[in-house]
């Protein structure tokens, strides 16, 4: 069964937020200030198996170091906010396929 | 012709009647409409119709989302009064490729000119229409009957 990242969120605890009930530009702030490579991806593309919310380009964060991906996940009375969660090299190389290479 | 009307955080009480108003002004035109709302959103529209008389088409939001492709409505009209509304707004409009009306209202002129900014940054083609509005649905149904013209 591929990963779903909804699933995920309600049924593990190894993930952590690092900004909730925020808007969509501060999340995309937060991203690039924490991560330490970045790809930037379409609003709808999908991302550990959901379609990713937000202003284009949004910007997906990784820290290779620690194995884990930075994303914003946005909840309509809840605004956006950052999740860091661990992602294997598969789904890196996933990601990594849908770059637009736009960083403005 | 479908159309997808997305409503937003049920919070804003100008947004209820605003859909029912939009659902029946499209089914006129056409429409074969669809309200993608939350399940709180969902369930405001959904009790103002007790005897089903609009024949409201509610689906969820989410699961939408994750449904939909490009080209499978000829028209989307989005409620967008918080950030996160923007950001879905967006969203739906990149996937679809379709037309589309954003109808922009807050209580806030600066939080309205920020998500109008949002749209526009995204390079959505959308027809953007804003107003000042939270509680009287009116200054947005005048908005939205301007603005829907354009589609007509």
């Amino acid at each position: 069964m591929s990963f779903c990242l909804d699933t995920y969120l309600q049924q593990s605890d190894n993930y952590e937020i690092h900004a909730s009930k925020a808007g969509f530009k501060d999340c995309a702030m937060i991203i690039r200030f924490k991560a330490d490579d970045l790809v930037y991806i379409k609003p709808g593309d999908e991302v550990l198996g959901v379609r990713v919310i937000g202003i284009p380009p949004i910007p997906i964060g990784f820290d290779h170091e620690k194995g884990t991906v930075f994303l914003p996940y946005t909840k309509p009375c809840h605004g956006t906010s950052v999740v860091e969660l661990p992602i294997d090299e598969e789904e890196v190389e996933k990601i990594r396929k849908l770059d637009t290479g736009n960083k403005k | 012709m479908k159309a997808l009307v997305l409503l937003g955080c049920p919070e804003t009480p100008s947004q209820t009647p605003m859909a029912v108003y939009v659902f029946n002004k499209l089914t006129k035109m056409g429409y074969d409409t669809t309200i993608a709302a939350n399940p709180a959103a969902s369930k405001l529209v959904k009790i103002s119709d007790p005897e089903g008389l609009y024949n409201l088409n509610l689906v969820d939001l989410e699961r939408t989302l994750g449904e939909i492709n490009e080209g499978d409505y000829d028209l989307l009209v989005g409620f967008v009064h918080k950030d996160a509304a923007a950001s879905f707004f967006v969203t739906f409009d990149q996937i679809l490729q379709t037309k589309s009306l954003a109808l922009v209202f807050s209580r806030d002129a600066d939080e309205i000119a920020e998500f109008v900014t949002m749209i526009e940054e995204s390079g959505s083609n959308a027809l953007i229409t804003s107003v000042r509005a939270f509680h009287n649905p009116s200054p947005i149904k005048v908005k939205f009957d301007r603005a829907i013209k354009e589609f007509e």
